[in-house]
């Protein structure tokens, strides 16, 4: 039987203490705050926003094909629902299975197209404007906007043309021979017009049969709609980073619309496309950052965030269509259901 | 010979200032040498190149000093004086205030004033600020990249070999001319 109380011998008073130190310095190891060695204390951390919600998810995609430029810019849709794309010195007609039907060289750099019911196709260059046949004949070149101008969106509404100047920081209103007509979107306050914060050049417009413009404000992180004259009606839209909101500094980057209205939005840094009900309401993801990881990682690279980005079209049928200018394909997506 | 007189012979007046003078030339040409070396030395200093930096936090936890002498700058000629700026708000913040929950600096390095609807200034407050390169991460990834780490000299001992510059695992630091210290961003691309 154990006593109840015994003197502690030197060594063995020593003994327990080194075990103690021993299982204490154990301990801290396993759970000291300090990160394991390699790991960045200070990582900025977005992963989470790389996953896009499977039930936000409207539509899969059923294509993707090499649009076969090294450095496309925007895409549009003609009557028949064939594609156009603008990179380098021409624009490429595509059919939606990726087939080439025309590829017609322009003077310089095409950044933007607009494709009318007829077949006409408006080619945005750096400061003007170009109109070619349905075969890429090419029937007229407008005059020069100005130095500081640089086009990067068109839109067609039955008698006129408007090109989006990132710029001029000015959506530019036109009548189909090339007359200048005015600026929309310059800051006014007596009009009420907020002005566009254009960062990075990704100003875009598009034009729907209600008779609105739908212009991105990047650095407002909204979209804007605008009457033809100019007048500002309504906007909609915020800056965040969750799936119901625009992220990064400049956002959204394109917009196209819907037959019934709805917005479909394109989005850089974290790269995704989204629908929104006509008052801008968060409706579905069409494809999320899983879809483009390439131009997810070309916003991660070591200078800054203006390689990346994505641009959708929309046909008269409500189809969509998403150039990756990244990765320089084009993926066909349908909607679910 | 005389100044050749061998161990026990007593040392002559001639063969004690020929040793003398040898000594004091030898000493000279010493003294010389390490002014030259030290002056080259001098004409050297650490330099962070923006374009390497991987922002990989050892500049905050690798210097000698206790507070890092890497400090983030900025080029205000880039920046877009965002609202919404991801280099000075957590992603996603609850709001677009100056909370210290919506904030990205551990260290509140960072001031943000109002410009002029919609923009804001973003200024770094280097006394505060540890070079950990959390808001140049988050500028460069969904901004214009006007945020960047650079080794500030006033505060910099310029190691022989540098503590950063060994572990930096984008082979960033450098030496540059004293005359030139700093490795800036600027708008030309």
């Amino acid at each position: 039987m154990k006593k109840e109380f015994e003197f502690v011998d030197r060594r063995e008073f020593f003994s327990t203490l080194a075990r103690g130190a021993a299982l204490l310095g154990l301990a801290h190891v396993a759970l000291g705050d300090e990160p394991p060695k390699g790991l960045n204390p200070f990582a900025y951390d977005v992963a989470r926003f790389s996953k896009t919600d499977p039930k936000l998810i409207g539509y899969d995609e059923v294509g993707r094909w090499p649009v076969g430029f090294s450095e496309p810019k925007r895409m549009a849709a003609g009557p028949d629902g064939q594609l156009y794309v603008c990179g380098e010195t021409s624009v490429r007609q595509f059919g939606r299975s990726g087939v080439r039907h025309l590829d017609f060289i322009v003077g310089e750099q095409a950044r933007c197209a607009a494709v009318d019911g007829d077949g006409t196709v408006y080619v945005g260059l750096r400061d003007h404007v170009e109109v070619y046949s349905a075969t890429g004949v090419r029937r007229a070149s407008w005059e020069p906007v100005g130095k500081k101008a640089w086009l990067t969106g068109l839109a067609l509404s039955e008698s006129e043309v408007f090109a989006a100047d990132s710029g001029g920081r000015a959506v530019l209103r036109y009548d189909k021979t090339g007359k200048f007509l005015g600026r929309i979107g310059d800051k006014d306050p007596e009009r009420n017009v907020p002005g566009f914060i254009v960062p990075s050049p990704f100003l875009d417009v598009a034009f729907h049969r209600d008779g609105l413009l739908r212009v991105n404000n990047p650095g407002r992180h909204r979209v804007e709609l605008y009457t033809p004259k100019g007048d500002f009606e309504t906007a909609w839209g915020e800056a965040g980073f969750g799936v119901k909101s625009f992220c990064g500094c400049c956002n959204p980057i394109a917009i196209d619309v819907l037959p019934d209205g709805r917005a479909v939005t394109c989005e850089k840094g974290i790269p995704r496309v989204k629908i929104s009900s006509a008052t801008g309401e968060f409706e579905s993801v069409v494809a999320g950052p899983e879809s483009f990881p390439e131009n997810a990682g070309a916003c991660s690279d070591l200078n800054d965030c203006v390689h990346g980005g994505l641009d959708a079209a929309v046909d008269a049928q409500g189809r969509i269509s998403i150039l990756d200018i990244v990765t320089r394909q084009v993926a066909i997506m349908k909607r679910r259901g | 010979m005389e100044s050749n007189s061998k161990p026990g012979e007593p040392l002559t007046r001639r063969g004690f200032f020929r040793s003398g003078a040898r000594v004091a030339a030898m000493t000279g040409i010493g003294g010389l040498v390490g002014a030259l070396s030290n002056a080259t030395a001098k004409t050297w200093v650490w330099q962070i190149d923006p374009s390497k930096c991987l922002r990989c936090g050892n500049c905050a936890t690798h210097c000698v000093l206790e507070q890092s002498a890497v400090k983030c700058v900025h080029a205000y000629a880039i920046c877009g004086y965002c609202n919404l700026c991801t280099g000075f708000f957590q992603p996603d913040p609850n709001a677009l205030s100056t909370g210290a929950e919506n904030q990205l600096c551990p260290t509140d390095a960072i001031r943000r004033t109002f410009v002029e609807d919609p923009y804001y200034e973003y200024v770094i407050d280097e006394k505060l600020c540890i070079g950990c390169a959390k808001c140049v991460q988050g500028c460069n990834q969904f901004g214009n990249g006007s945020l960047f780490l650079q080794i500030r000299h006033d505060r910099c001992v310029n190691c022989n070999e540098c503590a950063i510059s060994r572990e930096c695992p984008g082979d960033a630091f450098q030496r540059v001319p004293v005359e030139q210290p700093y490795l800036l961003k600027t708008t030309r691309r």
